[in-house]
This record gives structure tokens, sequence and C-alpha cells, in this order.
């Protein structure tokens, strides 16, 4: 006969924690040892009892009085309201700023501001184009370089043969696996120190 | 689980009727574990209050890899922890041994005195479980509660305390054993 098991095995076993091996060494022994059967029924019951204990009663009301409790969510505005509201009031607040310093009517201010985004727009307007055309030379450049790589491949697939590519694909499929499932993990490690 | 997290997403858009479907759903497990921290039931639905108010007020911390259960529960255990700390409540280091009072508990399967278990009926039972609950260590009866009461398993429980499973099984087990030598002594 096989040793008399734990007490905290005996738990285990009831709330089925313990392994199935350990499980059935278990009953084995329990089946020839009149002690650890009582033990056993004793445990059950109190399991029994433990697991059936009544949840507290929660009054009606209460999700009401949480509710209130809680604070007005600052989100509720709508996104866009705020920062126009701002945008206008730091405008009223410059104009008049303007006024009082300069001691110039709020025409001339318009003026000084047409003026103003009219020379910004004289700036941007050509940078704007330069910048374009640049990006269109970029483009063009790696649709190039791009169909030079498929060339590339197209050769390399050429002299490799069917059995090569799907060599080659496997390994680069490791390879992405191996580097995604270590990110991850180095990121979880992170997140948890 | 997807529920809940979808319920957090909504309620961090500010809308508050998904938030009340999470007071609803969790209130009573809330509500059961604090009842059997504090032995009080108006001091429970308080601190359940309080709980709720923290969880909200803090919801854009919660991260969807958890069980937002075990996040809860997170908030309310230490909810419980500085509360106890602000009344300079006496509580039991997790890892200071556990002593009834006949001693250290020693795991001992033959037992020579009469089968308590068999003396009661179920119901009698668990009305002593409950006075012998009030009883036994806090650091203890917390992890009875959220293994038995709110049915977490181990693994929760031990991310909930931030705990090996190991300790928190051998601490069930231990909360497990006192409460029934309390039951025979009682």
């Amino acid at each position: 006969m096989t040793s008399c098991p734990r007490p905290e095995d005996l738990y285990l076993y009831l709330e089925g924690e313990l392994g199935p091996y350990d499980a059935r060494k278990l009953e084995e022994h329990v089946e020839c040892c009149p002690a650890c059967r009582d033990a056993l029924a004793e445990r059950r019951l109190l399991h029994e009892a433990f697991t059936t204990l009544p949840p507290f009663e929660v009054p009606e009301g209460f999700t009401r009085s949480v509710m209130d409790s809680l604070p007005e969510p600052e989100g509720r505005k709508a996104g866009w309201l705020t920062p126009l509201i701002t945008a206008m009031a730091a405008l009223a607040i410059g104009l008049f700023g303007f006024r009082v310093f300069t001691g110039q009517s709020f025409f001339d201010v318009l003026v000084a501001v047409n003026r103003f985004f009219g020379s910004v727009i004289a700036f941007v307007t050509p940078l704007a184009a330069k910048t374009l055309r640049l990006g269109s030379v970029l483009l063009k450049l790696a649709g190039d370089l791009l169909s030079l790589g498929f060339a590339g491949l197209a050769t390399l697939s050429r002299l490799l043969g069917p059995g090569g590519v799907m060599v080659v694909i496997g390994l680069g499929a490791l390879l992405s696996a191996l580097a995604f499932f270590g990110a991850r993990r180095f990121l979880r490690q992170g997140e948890q120190s | 689980m997807t529920e809940d997290r979808q319920l957090v997403s909504r309620a961090l858009r500010g809308d508050r009727k998904a938030f009340e479907m999470i007071v609803r759903k969790y209130e009573q497990p809330l509500t059961s574990y604090l009842g059997r921290m504090t032995g009080e039931r108006e001091a429970a639905l308080d601190f359940a209050q309080e709980v709720f108010l923290k969880a909200y007020c803090s919801l854009a911390s919660y991260r969807p890899d958890f069980k937002f259960s075990t996040w809860l529960f997170k908030i309310a255990s230490n909810h419980m922890i500085d509360h106890w700390r602000k009344k300079k409540l006496p509580t039991v280091s997790i890892d200071q041994p556990v002593d009834d009072d006949e001693g250290p508990l020693m795991p001992q399967v033959a037992d020579p005195g009469p089968s308590v278990a068999r003396k009661f009926e179920l119901a009698e039972i668990r009305e002593k479980i409950e006075r012998a609950l009030a009883s036994i260590p806090k650091a203890l009866r917390e992890l009875f509660v959220l293994r038995h009461v709110n049915e977490f398993s181990y693994e929760e429980i031990a991310d909930i305390k931030g705990l090996p499973v190991g300790t928190v099984k051998n601490r069930v087990f231990q909360a497990k054993e006192l409460l029934r030598k309390k039951m025979e002594g009682s």
C-alpha cells in the first residue's frame, strides 16, 4: 500500500486540481486505508460547504448609488468644440491686444493679417511644389528598385529550382516567426518589469 | 471576458451605461468578497462603492491582456490593505507561518478526534464556516474567499495578489485546515 496522502492533496483532489496519476494513486490508497477514507469523506463535506457559501445580497438601488457617485466623464464634449472655442477666444484676445497696443483700427489689423498670410503663402507654395517634385522622383526610384528586386528574385528562383525556393521560403517563414515571437516576448518582459 | 473588454472600451468613450453593466455584473461578487473581509454588510457596500469609483477613475490604465475581474479584485484587495493600514489593524505577513492556538499547522491525515464534518448538516456547517472565517488571519481569509466564494482559479488569485501559485495553494489549504480546527473546537 502506498503512503497516506497529505491533507492538502485531499483538498486538491476534491477540487480536481490533482493530476490524473496522483488522483488515481490517491483513490487506490483510500480504498484500502480506512483513516484516509474518513479524512477524505470529512474534507468532501467541508469542501461542499466551502463551495456553496451564499453570496452577500446587494440592495436594490445599489447600482444607482454607485453610478450617481461617479464623476462626469471629461470626454463627453465633442472633440472639436474645445479647440474651436479656444482658437476663437485667442483670436479675439489677439485682435483686442493689437488694437490696445498699436492704436490701429480693426480694419488695419485685418489688412495686416491678410498681408501676413499672403507672404506666408507666397513662401510656402514654391516650397510645397519642390517637395512634391522630390516625392515623385523618390517614388519613381523606389519603383525601379522594386522591379530590379523582382527581376533578381526571378533569376534566383530559376537558379535554385522549385526545391531550393521552398527551402528559402521555409527558412524565411521560420526566421520571421522567431523574430515576431522574440519581439513579443521582449516587449512583454518590458511591460512586466 | 471579451464582453468585459467591450464594456470597458465603451465606458472609456464616455458610455456610462456600459460601466453600469460592469457594476451590475460585479457588485455581488465584490460585495461577497468585501463582506467576508470586513465582516460587516454595510461596510462592505461602502467599500464596494469606493472600489467601483476607483476602478472608474483608473479605467484608462486597465490593460485588455488581463482579465477584467482580476484587475477589479486587485483594486479591491489593495483598497482593503489601505483600509487596514489606516486603521492600523493587525495584519499577518504572508511569509510568517500561521499558527493556531495548538501550535503550527502540521499536515496530518489521521485525526484521532471525532469527525467534525459529520456532526453537522451542510447548512449548519456553512454557518459555522462564516463564524470561523472572521477569526482566521486576514491574509488566509482573503485567499480562501477569493478561491471558494469568488471561484477564482489559483493562477488568477496569484495574479491578483502577486504571489506564486504554490504559495496561494498552500495558504488556501492552511485556511481550510484552520477553519476545520476552529469548527472542531466550537
